[in-house]
């Protein structure tokens, strides 16, 4: 009994599922970083992949499409300089400039909505480019 | 990470007609001096080692160590005066806006507890003295109307302070607090510099009126003159007395620079006069001078500065030139890696040689401004605001002949192909002109605004770049081009393009910030991504062995990319060069040339892993 407040401007939903991946990454940590894609059809928001723990930030942002938008929720572990191990959850909204008007006006009015579901996100970060999301603006975030 | 190894700095800026003021200080053997906007502190005893200072928001016009040495005051052409520590990474101490003009001269008080400022503005606003760490005036200074070209402080207690401008007058001022006490009208045009001697007990005045009037310290009454025979035959622009006040050093617009003997009683007589050696034009009239122990130090319009000895005064003098204005343009020779041409927009081509610095100026029969700039082994093709293309050929350190060929319109971008130099490609507007040689071989007309263009070194193909940010690929046959393939990539007006020595790839930056490598012969992207600069890219090179890219953009930084490697793991050279890099080229495997608005060239070098 999934009772799905569709209150976005855009009419989006959230599946369920989509929420239950996110509470593992965030709980028992059996993912590093989960990308989720709005499917039109069904007009929610799904999961598209699921990185395992081992896998790195290189892999993450290679299964970043370069012309459609995603969002992307990633694991990010650190030492800080009080030499204590770390680790925050970055929302990612990635929109770069060369895809469509259309996928990044879909993916810019449903992102709230989203985001609402997701509890315990650290950071957010909006990227337009893949030099927006480098390991080096996440890592300065964090600190 | 790329580390700074060599700065070849950019000589002092200077205007006709008027002096510009150089100070230094004597313990450590420093010269500070201004460029644009910024203040740099050149090592007499090693000109390489320069530390430049590019704070200010204005072009900056004088700048002064305090007594102890450990402060440098500096102003610029708003009135602003900032005191920084000259050790400690240029820590700001206080920043003062001082005049409602621009400021012309600076002076400490020997206590280092007073500045004082002379300059432009309006009535009361010409000349103001205040405490250094609070700002707060000590005086008022009435009694000019114009601007006041300079002012000095009297070395030694009671406190004097004497200042001179361009209404002919020179104004005594006794305190603190400073109040007006005298003032005289010897000179008949512009007082251009005054000075006291070291033990406070003269001082001395030099005007464009070829005259140098020296005065007692105390009293501020004249008490001589420099003797008129053998006198100075142009305005004296700046003096400056040797550090155990018996000598003074002048400097003046016919070229030469005078030692005078300043007797007790106030005259002055000539010693002995130096002379430069020039090309004899308008660049060789001085401007500036500082004795500073052993040396004299003199700044000639053209901005060659010249060293002399005072033990030795018959020893030719050491000169060290370099940039005044914007560097544009950077080209290594193969033939010499170690000499580097650098070229900026007035015209001004200069050889550095690594390790050593200023090599020579390279001297050419027609000095027109230079837009584009290429270099082959034996040639130089230059191009400027005029429509013509200058072929000069290069032999060692001198300039040939040169010829011009007239194409017409405005050359936008220039290339040579680097195996056969025959063969150089302009563009203009729209059309694309083929040279062989100084022959106009063909002119055609492509239908689309060009922006950049590159020559395959065996002058095989062309890439030419448009507004629209699409790479066009043509084949040279003959005198003909024909198109092959259109590459869109770009979302910006393509800046530049450059092939890779081993002619297997090409990268082309756009004004939108973006660089890409490309595949030559798939006309794949190789490496793309490369958008971590933050504004326009300015200039590209590759690295001898095809294995780097460096990209040198306006916001002043140079990035280095691996072509193996994503573009993400690249090395950033922040603040090369303050207001952009224009010139980029690679010496060898390891370092890389840049050079910039600031008019200095910098030689950077990445340690091997």
């Amino acid at each position: 009994m999934a009772f799905r407040r569709a209150n976005a401007s855009s009419g989006m939903g959230v599946a369920e599922h989509s929420k239950s991946m996110y509470m593992e990454l965030q709980r028992k940590k059996v993912f590093r970083y989960v990308i989720f894609k709005i499917d039109e059809k069904k007009n929610e928001v799904v999961v598209e992949k699921t990185g395992g723990p081992a896998e790195s930030y290189d892999d993450f942002t290679a299964s970043m499409p370069e012309n459609d938008c995603r969002y992307a929720v990633y694991d990010f572990d650190f030492v800080t300089s009080e030499n204590c191990q770390k680790s925050k959850i970055f929302f990612i909204a990635w929109s770069p400039s060369v895809s469509r008007i259309r996928s990044k006006m879909l993916y810019a009015t449903s992102k709230d909505r989203f985001r609402r579901e997701l509890e315990g996100i650290h950071y957010e970060i909006q990227a337009t480019d893949p030099t927006e999301m480098d390991l080096e603006v996440i890592r300065e975030r964090a600190r | 990470m790329p580390e700074l190894a060599e700065t070849y700095a950019c000589v002092p800026s200077t205007e006709r007609g008027r002096g510009i003021l150089i100070s230094g200080d004597p313990k450590s053997n420093k010269v500070l001096y201004t460029n644009g906007r910024s203040v740099i502190i050149l090592d007499l005893n090693n000109p390489l080692n320069v530390a430049i200072y590019g704070e200010h928001a204005y072009p900056a016009t004088v700048a002064r160590f305090s007594p102890n040495g450990e402060w440098i005051a500096s102003a610029d052409v708003s009135g602003t005066v900032r005191i920084w520590g000259t050790h400690n990474d240029h820590v700001l101490k206080k920043e003062f806006k001082v005049l409602s003009g621009g400021i012309d001269d600076l002076q400490w008080s020997p206590d280092g507890m007073r500045i004082v400022a002379s300059g432009d503005g309006k009535g009361k606003s010409l000349v103001r003295a205040f405490m250094w760490d609070s700002g707060t005036n000590v005086g008022e200074f009435d009694g000019h109307s114009r601007r006041v070209l300079s002012c000095s402080f009297k070395p030694t207690r009671p406190f004097r302070i004497v200042t001179c401008g361009e209404d002919f007058l020179v104004n005594f001022y006794e305190g603190p607090p400073f109040r007006f006490k005298l003032s005289h009208r010897d000179h008949s045009n512009f007082v251009n510099c005054v000075r006291f001697s070291p033990d406070g007990s003269k001082f001395i005045t030099v005007s464009s009126d070829k005259k140098g009037i020296i005065f007692d310290g105390k009293s501020g009454e004249k008490i001589g003159e420099l003797s008129s025979e053998d006198a100075h035959k142009g305005s004296i622009y700046a003096v400056s007395w040797s550090p155990d006040g018996k000598q003074v050093l002048t400097v003046s617009a016919d070229k030469t620079a005078k030692v005078w003997e300043i007797f007790e009683d106030g005259n002055g007589k000539l010693k002995k006069t130096l002379t430069c050696s020039g090309s004899g034009g308008v660049d060789d009239m001085l401007v500036g001078c500082l004795w500073q122990n052993d040396h004299l130090v003199t700044v000639s319009l053209g901005g060659t500065i010249s060293i002399f000895f005072a033990s030795n005064l018959e020893k030719a003098p050491l000169q060290l030139s370099g940039h005044m204005k914007n560097v544009t343009s950077l080209a290594v020779l193969k033939s010499d890696p170690k000499c580097i041409l650098s070229s900026s927009y007035d015209g001004l081509i200069v050889k550095w040689i690594q390790g050593v610095g200023y090599s020579g100026k390279l001297l050419r029969k027609e000095n027109s401004q230079i837009k584009c700039f290429a270099a082959a082994d034996e040639e130089i093709v230059t191009s400027g605001f005029d429509n013509k293309i200058w072929r000069i050929s290069l032999h060692g350190d001198q300039c040939g002949d040169a010829d011009s060929v007239d194409i017409g319109s405005q050359p936008k971008d220039l290339s040579l192909a680097l195996l056969s130099p025959e063969l150089a490609l302009i563009t203009t507007d729209s059309e694309v002109v083929m040279l062989r040689g100084t022959k106009v071989v063909s002119t055609i007309n492509l239908g689309f605004a060009v922006t950049a263009l590159a020559v395959a070194p065996d002058g095989s193909e062309a890439i030419i770049g448009g507004q629209d940010g699409k790479l066009h690929i043509y084949c040279i046959t003959g005198d003909t081009l024909k198109e092959e393939a259109v590459l869109e990539k770009h979302r910006g007006a393509l800046t530049v393009i450059r092939y890779s020595p081993d002619f297997s790839m090409f990268a082309s930056g756009d004004a939108n910030r973006e660089a890409i490598v490309w595949d030559r012969v798939s006309r794949e992207v190789k490496l793309k991504n490369m958008l971590y600069h933050t504004a326009r890219i300015n200039c590209l090179a590759w690295s001898p062995n095809s294995s780097l890219v460096a990209t040198g953009s306006l916001d002043t930084c140079v990035i280095i990319y691996e072509v193996d490697k994503p573009a993400s793991s690249r090395m950033t050279i922040k603040g090369a060069h303050l207001g952009g890099v224009y010139g980029l080229a690679f010496t060898d495997e390891y370092s890389v040339v840049s050079s910039g608005e600031d008019a200095c060239v910098r030689v950077w070098k990445s340690t091997p892993q």
